[in-house]
């Protein structure tokens, strides 16, 4: 340190605020901690919900329907979702793209091939290609073809190998081989009738229903539908957070009804959210007490000095001197408690890594980019709040 | 640098100092830069006042004192600072050091007031030699005597560069020997820096070849 500096010393004694400083300095250090640990938190919660490792990939699209009840049955009309309320779920800001489903206007019948002894009357939906998360070349459909490529559900095998085929003594199907069975499709309508050869393409987990490419289902029903086009009674939409608060209340206000499992969530995502908000509530808080009772120590050290000051001024020591040697006394103690506060919370940022792996959850051990942007930020503004004291009192007094 | 006094009164002795007749109060005077100044005057008269308005730690008076042409509320406060570690130094009446610091730091703490010191660590222990102060340097200003102290205040003032150095009674506590000693040193050490100076005190004196004589 410079001699002047060393003298500056002996002049302006700091001992005499002492204790407010050491108030302060720990109020600094656990604000940190708290506002720190809130960032981080939020930091965590998101990775939880959004990181690749943690992904559970059919969680972006959610299949929207309304709710039946008891006084709705018989009447399928009021289950169809108007123009108008499509509209309205397509300007949710939580909505990114929104699709609804249709469903087929004539009858379909599938029969196995052979002398498998397999007949069943069914239907077929379709959705745009860019909601279904099979990707498939075979996933096209031509007028004049003669082959429907179709998707499954993924639980529908799962039902038969593990339902009905244990309890019928049947064999189990793989996928593979479901992929190669030709199905005798036929559709029909009154007397009209055409015959297909269906073939499995690929299972969704996404959408619960027998899909067929968009392109045969307008086709199909142009031709063995009533003319009229249906309203959709299913919404596939896509949303980057299904955990979005807003997005259930959306839902829930309506009486639209969705995987439940999708959004689950939802409520802990609240609930953090809340319990964060009221850790940085008392951060800040208690940021702004550490504050004063810095801005009061300055002033009691300057006060106390007035007249040192003066002298200090008188003999040619510029006011900027004397701001820098009260910095220089100040800055190194709260550069060392945000310090303090960001190894705390790292380490306890190793530690939520550590046991949150061993439930399979996986966030980084390491602080995030947010939680030390905001100690950067916490140590600005205190070093802004003391040299804008230490200006102030520093005019006040030379 | 040139200091020019313009019709300056202090306020508090405005209706005494204007029944007397002055050579400097409620007058044009210019110091020339370099001139060896002596402004003579009995007690009461505001020499110590006239001390601190040239160095400007006292505002109360009409009229203006101009430093190179500009009225000195016309600097700002690091300007201000700027020029009593470069262009003004001062030897107080009250001599003005720190009771909590030594002897040896009083004088260091204004000789290091400035990036890079005027004068060495070994001029200053050269100057209390001479000025018969070495052996009070380790101590403690407050256990000092008045006369010591006073030396103390004038190696102060020397250890930094200055076009003017402002002295309010600079030898009222020392006696014959250590008088001439210390005008002395104060003589040469303002023509080393080709300085001058304005010295207030109650008498005549020889202890330096004055270009300016002025009475208060």
């Amino acid at each position: 340190m410079l001699p002047f500096f060393q003298l500056l010393k002996k002049i302006i004694q700091t001992g005499i605020g002492k204790g407010r400083l050491a108030m302060a300095t720990v109020g600094l250090g656990i604000a940190m901690v708290l506002l720190l640990i809130a960032f981080q938190a939020h930091t965590n919660f998101n990775q939880l919900l959004h990181g690749q490792q943690n992904q559970n990939e059919s969680a972006d699209f959610l299949v929207v329907n309304k709710k039946i009840t008891n006084d709705m049955m018989g009447q399928s009309a009021r289950s169809m979702f108007t123009p108008e309320e499509l509209a309205q779920i397509k300007q949710q800001s939580f909505v990114e793209a929104a699709g609804y489903i249709t469903s087929s206007q004539f009858k379909v019948t599938a029969a196995a091939p052979g002398d498998l002894q397999f007949y069943t009357d069914m239907f077929f939906e379709s959705v745009p290609d860019s909601f279904i998360d099979v990707r498939n070349e075979a996933w096209q459909w031509q007028e004049g073809s003669t082959t429907i490529p179709i998707i499954l559900p993924n639980d529908f095998l799962n039902l038969y190998n593990f339902g009905f085929a244990l309890s019928q003594s049947l064999p189990q199907i793989s996928q593979e081989t479901v992929k190669n069975l030709p199905v005798k499709i036929t559709i029909s309508k009154g007397l009209l009738s055409a015959q297909f050869t269906g073939r499995i393409v690929g299972f969704s987990d996404r959408i619960s229903s027998f899909l067929v490419p968009a392109s045969f289902m307008s086709w199909a029903n142009n031709l063995y539908g009533n003319g009229t086009a249906t309203a959709p009674s299913r919404v596939v939409i896509k949303t980057s957070d299904p955990a979005n608060p807003a997005l259930v209340q959306f839902l829930d206000d309506h009486g639209y009804t969705t995987n439940q499992d999708k959004i689950k969530y939802s409520k802990t995502k609240l609930i953090v959210q809340t319990i964060v908000s009221v850790i940085g509530f008392f951060g800040v808080v208690l940021l702004l007490f550490a504050l004063l009772v810095f801005s009061m120590f300055i002033q009691l050290v300057i006060a106390s000095c007035k007249k040192e000051i003066q002298l200090l001024v008188m003999l040619g020591a510029a006011p900027r001197q004397l701001r820098r040697h009260l910095m220089r006394q100040l800055a190194p103690l709260y550069l060392v408690t945000g310090l303090l506060a960001l190894v705390l919370v790292t380490a306890l940022q190793w530690w939520a890594a550590r046991t949150l792996a061993a439930h399979e959850m996986f966030v980084s051990p390491w602080p995030g980019a947010g939680t030390l942007i905001a100690a950067a930020v916490v140590l600005l503004l205190v070093y802004w709040v003391n040299s804008s004291s230490i200006r102030k009192y520093i005019a006040q007094n030379s | 640098m040139q200091i020019q006094l313009s019709h300056l009164v202090p306020l508090p002795l405005r209706d005494k100092l204007l029944q007397r007749d002055s050579d400097i109060w409620n007058k044009e005077v210019s110091f020339t830069p370099g001139s060896l100044v002596k402004i003579k005057a009995p007690s009461g008269t505001g020499k110590t006042t006239l001390i601190h308005y040239l160095y400007h730690i006292r505002y109360d008076y009409s009229g203006k004192v101009l430093v190179n042409g500009q009225p000195w509320q016309a600097y700002d406060k690091e300007t201000l600072a700027g020029m009593r570690q470069q262009q003004f130094s001062i030897i107080f009446q009250d001599l003005r050091l720190f009771d909590q610091l030594t002897a040896l730091e009083n004088i260091e703490l204004k000789r290091t007031m400035t990036p890079k010191p005027y004068c060495t660590k070994e001029k200053v222990q050269e100057m209390a030699a001479r000025l018969q102060v070495s052996h009070v340097l380790p101590q403690s200003a407050r256990t000092l005597s008045y006369g010591e102290r006073q030396r103390i205040a004038i190696i102060r003032a020397l250890v930094q560069p200055f076009t003017w150095l402002l002295m309010d009674e600079p030898f009222s506590h020392l006696d014959e020997d250590n008088t001439q000693r210390a005008a002395g040193l104060i003589a040469e050490e303002c023509r080393a820096r080709q300085a001058g100076f304005i010295l207030t005190d109650l008498d005549n004196d020889q202890h330096f070849d004055y270009t300016v004589y002025h009475r208060l």
